[in-house]
């Protein structure tokens, strides 16, 4: 398989607080260069030429001007950039057909999961436009709760130990294994709920801690 | 045309199994209609679809083939119905494993538009089709102009880096006829440079898969976007199945080709790519101009309702004439050009009731808190003190006094703001009996009230209500609006009585 290109990604969010909770998340992956960001409109365009991306994530809606409207006027500047628009609320079908006829590549809301923000990334790095299925997107949980009911019940006592912070070496001795055999139980719990990292793993005990112990 | 609800999709299958894989994937997203044989999806598409119109109608987006042996499918006379009678069907194949030159003689015959070896991620299979169910996808045009000769010959670039190859092809080809001229480049920067200066010439661009930096695949990728009436051909010497599917699926290339090349072979190639790039230009230039008569349509509607709506407003404030001035001013004022997402929002959305309706409603508000009268002359002083006033407003607070002066200075500050400049850059001069106001630079406006729209949104309608102001306030203060539009942007001179000279 062909290496492929990092993505030179730029950022144009008006709250810092947002932006910078993305960008803690997008730049944990190794292909996603910065090489910008921006808290308005006219800003991302002035700098456009001189940093040239290849992705530009916007929201729809900044201080200064509107995000889809700074969108189009960046596309004509330079054809080949990928936009990606962050919405507020979800977007109808419709208005969704106008914007993909705009020349955006994808939309996600703000009600929607961030690991959906980051697939969507790397679905439109070269160009493509992505379409989410409309009747899942919005929620993730049901698919990765399946996916927890089907660990083993091991599995199962490790992810609830892991969840607690409890370090590897005391999750083996807890339960009289190795801690070679711990890891590689957590590899396993990673892949099968679709999780990356510890903080992913947390998150989703806490918010299922009924739905994921019954 | 419908843009919402399910698409609909045929589903031709062979076994029971894989069906029921199918509608688990898709059940949701799709409405699925499956067929286990090539005749009965044929029975299918000929009695719901008399014509296309009626395909698109009923939302019927896509044909999937689903085969253990797509080999089958050389020669499948339901691809070629999709495809003679069904120009809107997405026509998508679905193999356990495809062999290159199966998909090289598929995308010969133009039976398939995408194709995915087993097991291909759902996500995309499903984006496809989704997109294609919400965009239009253009027919193809038939009334294309004749090959225009001379200067205007078009060009086929080939790229590889190789010199000697593509040098001893390009001078048979160029034996061979005199209908296109052959560019060489020795890499996909080099391609894209010629691209560039070649200005529009590049008709069509057959490009090596393998080559220092950026990939041949990468570049049609990128040419897709940046040009898309250059027509594609991807060739390799290596026969990667992955990347030629890569490359029929993002790229949407019109060939792919093994080397060695064949002279000949290529030169017929080049013919049939020449007339699909004269289509593409042909449906290009008529989907502009199809949108620029459109959009002025509704432009000329919308000028009326505005003027009409915001002479209603307060007439002892502005009149009518300035009112049209300000319009007047928006119209010298260029944005993007018209496409089909703006007709599509002004026509199948509420927008245009919406723009009249909250642009008024802003407008309304702030003329009804103006207080009138006041300053019959304006000075230095008076246009400073109001400027550091908004300036040192915390936002959200009560507004200071809604004096015309105020009220000026507050909207030149927000137009200053949509263009990414601050209230140093304003300039205040005398002339005579006269005081200008004006700024440095040019000011921004990437869209407005005339412009093609696809929302409104509040920052727009605030950097127009402000625009508006300035033309109502200035003219309350006894003064005249100097202003001339450009590139989307703006010159702005307020110009008022003083009495800074006569003092």
């Amino acid at each position: 398989m062909v290496g492929q290109r990092k993505i030179r990604l730029y950022v144009t969010v008006g709250q810092r607080m947002l932006r910078d909770s993305l960008l803690f998340q997008l730049l944990l992956n190794d292909d996603v260069e910065l090489v910008g960001e921006s808290e308005t409109g006219v800003d991302t365009l002035n700098r456009l030429s001189a940093t040239r991306p290849g992705v530009l994530l916007i929201e729809e809606n900044l201080q200064d001007n509107d995000g889809l409207t700074i969108a189009e006027s960046a596309l004509s500047l330079q054809p080949s950039l990928s936009v990606l628009l962050i919405s507020d609320t979800p977007v109808s079908t419709g208005r969704l057909a106008i914007y993909l006829e705009a020349g955006i590549k994808a939309v996600v809301s703000k009600h929607q999961p961030v690991q959906e923000l980051m697939k969507t990334l790397l679905y439109i790095r070269n160009g493509q436009v992505y379409v989410s299925a409309r009747n899942t997107a919005a929620d993730d949980t049901p698919t990765a709760l399946a996916a927890y009911r089907a660990l083993s019940g091991r599995e199962r006592e490790v992810a609830h130990l892991m969840a607690g912070r409890v370090p590897v070496r005391d999750i083996a001795e807890q339960l009289g294994v190795s801690c070679k055999t711990v890891h590689s139980y957590k590899d396993r719990i990673f892949v099968k709920l679709g999780f990356e990292r510890l903080p992913e793993l947390i998150l989703f005990m806490h918010r299922h801690q009924h739905g994921a112990t019954s | 045309m419908t843009i919402s609800g399910t698409p609909a999709v045929i589903l031709r299958y062979h076994h029971e199994q894989d069906r029921e894989q199918f509608e688990d994937l898709f059940g949701k997203d799709f409405t699925i209609h499956p067929f286990r044989s090539d005749q009965a999806a044929l029975d299918y598409l000929s009695q719901t679809s008399g014509s296309d119109m009626a395909t698109r109608a009923s939302n019927l987006t896509a044909i999937f083939v689903l085969s253990p042996h797509p080999d089958n499918y050389r020669e499948s006379a339901l691809l070629s119905e999709a495809r003679d009678q069904h120009p809107h069907l997405l026509k998508i194949l679905l193999g356990q494993a495809i062999e290159l030159d199966l998909l090289v003689s598929l995308l010969d015959q133009q039976l398939i538009d995408r194709c995915f070896e087993q097991p291909a991620n759902p996500d995309l299979v499903r984006s496809h089709v989704l997109m294609a169910s919400l965009t239009h996808r253009e027919a193809p045009h038939t009334r294309t102009k004749e090959p225009a000769g001379g200067a205007h010959m078009p060009a086929v670039l080939i790229v590889d880096d190789e010199p000697a190859a593509t040098k001893y092809l390009s001078r048979q080809l160029e034996l061979l006829q005199d209908e296109f001229r052959v560019i060489c480049a020795q890499s996909a920067e080099e391609a894209l440079r010629c691209v560039q200066d070649e200005a529009g010439a590049v008709a069509v661009v057959m490009t090596d898969q393998r080559m220092p930096g950026m990939h041949g695949k990468e570049l049609l990728s990128e040419l897709k976007q940046s040009h898309p009436t250059i027509v594609r051909i991807l060739t390799s010497a290596w026969g990667e199945v992955d990347v030629a599917l890569g490359a029929v699926n993002e790229g949407q290339i019109f060939r792919y080709r093994q080397k060695p090349w064949q002279a000949q072979e290529l030169l017929r190639l080049f013919r049939t790519a020449l007339v699909h790039h004269r289509q593409l230009v042909a449906q290009r230039d008529y989907s502009r101009t199809h949108a620029d008569q459109q959009f002025a349509e509704l432009r000329q509607q919308r000028y009326g309702r505005l003027l009409t709506r915001l002479s209603s407003l307060n007439e002892r404030t502005i009149s009518e004439s300035e009112i049209a001035a300000f319009l007047d001013l928006l119209l010298t004022i260029q944005t993007l050009p018209a496409n089909s997402s703006h007709l599509r929002a002004s026509r199948e959305t509420t927008l245009e009731q919406q723009l009249e309706q909250d642009f008024g409603h802003l407008v309304h508000q702030q003329l009804e808190a103006l207080e009138p009268g006041g300053l019959s002359h304006v000075t230095r002083q008076d246009i400073e003190s109001s400027f550091a006033a908004v300036t040192n407003n915390e936002p959200g607070s009560a507004p200071t006094a809604d004096t015309p002066l105020a009220r000026l200075c507050q909207s030149l500050t927000t137009l200053l703001a949509a263009s990414g400049l601050h209230t140093s850059q304003i300039r205040i001069s005398h002339s005579g009996n006269m005081l200008a106001i004006t700024t440095d630079s040019p000011l921004r406006m990437y869209s407005h009230l005339l412009a093609p729209l696809t929302r409104i949104s509040r920052p727009l309608l605030e950097q127009q209500c402000a625009l508006f102001m300035v033309y109502a306030s200035t003219r309350l203060l006894g003064g005249h609006v100097d202003a001339s539009g450009g590139e989307q942007s703006f010159r702005l001179t307020l110009n008022f009585p003083s009495r800074h000279r006569a003092a």
